[in-house]
């Protein structure tokens, strides 16, 4: 089972006058099958915190702990924008962050998982030649196809038009139960983190972990659900009461 | 879906294939038709002018031209002096590659950057004349009389483009491999060459382009072979049509590796965009 521990974590860019705190004094544990949302205005170190999870940054000071089973966690990242090799066709794009991309068991594994995203057909295309929504999907197989113990995902389908964000939202949502994975989501949207949550985080400006929600509803759950609005409602309002929304 | 079904859209869909299929034919047929009128028109205006405007001797016409090829090839030097030719502009070219991709990554670092910008410059505006003559008298017939105009007018090119490639280096692309553990040898082969790629190939076709001109000059002056030195000993026995030969040939040469060995490497390389191209 996946465990993540920040102790005392503290991230600061630039020097002198120019100095930007991204993340200061987190503290967090997390640990098994929960779907765990970041939420918080902009530049509030929400991806800042996945970069130095996944090992894009180092922190400043405190420690980062991601283990499985008492071993290194292995990682799995989906971006905003979907960051495929543009000279690769999508196969290549999902075999290229494979432990042994040679190993026949690694392109069956690649297939598999391009066909959970329902672009089996599409191995041979380059991602230039797939819509916005085909190529974030395609970032969805690549991350799940290295089968990770923890997968980041930071704000993956803000760049997406409302009816493919909703039905990505729902295939990731049946991935996440079916592979058991834990889930770090980045999100502005806070319908979007009550949907999918297991747990919302909230940040603010300064990069403080202000608030750590449990969102205890039964899975699935529709946007149009009265439980959901309540409970978006709720988390909107410790939004107000932390004045996170004028920010 | 049912076979009756298939067949009812696969008329409507190949009408509209064979429409564009029809357009790109069509927009081929044109191009050809220019290109060739060009050729056409060229070779037409040059032969009327030979004996017309000017006498034979002085401007042979592209037939006169033709005719003598044949008798420069059983000579036997044609393919020694292009061979002598080509072995200098791959050494020449080579060595500048060397150099050029080096200090284009070694400006990735400020203080080298401020070391070599000047010296970039200067290669870059400086007439490969200069060099041939710098070549000529330090070394004379030696093959660093070649060797050295050919570095000088080329290395600041590739290193211009290289270091322009490295600047650009897909940092969202390089953090994503990051994050999902790739070793650093995959990162440099799958990210780094690919990206580079098209600069290099920049680099390698205006680098060639421009090292051609040099060589010849540089055989003009200090060379006893290759295409320049026949220039000069024709040109000086006043055998203007095996001079003409000589430059066809080379003008010739010169459209072959553009269009058919660099243009085949362009397309095997960079195939990907041309298929995102007709997406």
């Amino acid at each position: 089972m996946a465990h993540i521990k920040i102790a005392n974590l503290r991230k600061e860019f630039g020097v002198g006058d120019d100095k930007v705190v991204a993340l200061q004094n987190v503290n967090l544990d997390i640990e098994g099958h929960v779907f765990v949302s970041i939420v918080g205005p902009s530049g509030c170190g929400k991806s800042t915190l996945l970069n130095i999870l996944s090992g894009i940054e180092t922190p400043s000071s405190g420690t980062v702990d991601i283990t499985q089973d008492r071993h290194d966690a292995n990682p799995g990242y989906v971006f905003q924008a979907a960051r495929l090799l543009p000279w690769r066709s999508v196969m290549d794009n999902l075999l290229f962050v494979q432990p042994d991309p040679d190993a026949p068991e690694a392109r069956e594994r690649c297939q598999r998982y391009l066909d959970m995203v329902h672009l089996g057909d599409k191995g041979d295309k380059f991602p230039g030649e797939l819509s916005g929504g085909m190529q974030q999907r395609v970032g969805i197989a690549r991350a799940f196809a290295v089968e990770p113990d923890v997968l980041f995902m930071d704000e993956p389908f803000s760049h997406l038009d409302a009816i493919t964000a909703r039905s990505l939202r729902r295939e990731l949502h049946d991935m996440w139960q079916a592979t058991g994975k834990t889930i770090l989501f980045v999100t502005h949207d806070v319908g979007e983190a009550v949907e999918l949550s297991s747990r919302i985080l909230v940040f603010a400006k300064g990069g403080r972990l202000e608030d750590d929600i449990t969102v205890d509803m039964p899975f699935p759950r529709d946007a149009a659900d009265e439980n959901v609005a309540v409970a978006k409602a709720h988390v909107l309002k410790k939004f107000e009461d932390l004045d996170l929304v004028a920010t | 879906m049912t076979a009756v079904q298939e067949r009812q859209e696969q008329p409507g869909k190949s009408a509209e294939e064979e429409r564009l299929e029809a357009e790109l034919r069509r927009e081929k047929q044109r191009k050809w038709f220019w290109r060739i009128l060009g050729y056409i028109v060229v070779l037409g205006v040059w032969e009327l002018s030979s004996g017309w405007v000017l006498e034979e001797n002085l401007l042979p016409g592209p037939i006169r031209i033709i005719q003598t090829f044949p008798e420069i090839v059983a000579t036997g030097r044609f393919f020694s002096s292009f061979g002598a030719t080509l072995t200098r502009i791959i050494v020449g070219f080579g060595i500048a590659l060397i150099l050029g991709s080096a200090i284009g990554l070694l400006t990735q670092i400020k203080w080298f950057e401020n070391f070599f910008r000047d010296f970039q410059t200067v290669g870059l505006t400086s007439p490969g004349l200069v060099w041939a003559l710098v070549g000529l008298i330090i070394w004379g017939f030696q093959p660093m009389g070649w060797i050295f105009p050919i570095v000088m007018v080329t290395f600041a090119l590739v290193s211009v483009n290289i270091a322009e490639g490295v600047r650009s280096l897909p940092k969202d692309l390089i953090d994503m491999a990051k994050a999902f553990g790739t070793p650093q040898h995959r990162r440099q082969r799958e990210i780094v060459i690919p990206h580079l790629a098209p600069f290099i190939f920049t680099a390698v076709r205006f680098g060639f382009s421009i090292g051609w001109k040099v060589t010849v000059l540089t055989e003009v002056f200090s060379s006893n072979e290759g295409i320049g030195f026949e220039m000069r000993v024709s040109s000086q026995l006043f055998q203007l049509d095996v001079f003409f030969t000589w430059v066809l040939s080379f003008f010739v040469f010169a459209l072959f590796l553009e269009k058919v060995v660099l243009q085949y490497f362009e397309r095997r390389f960079f195939h990907w965009r041309q298929e995102v191209s007709t997406a």
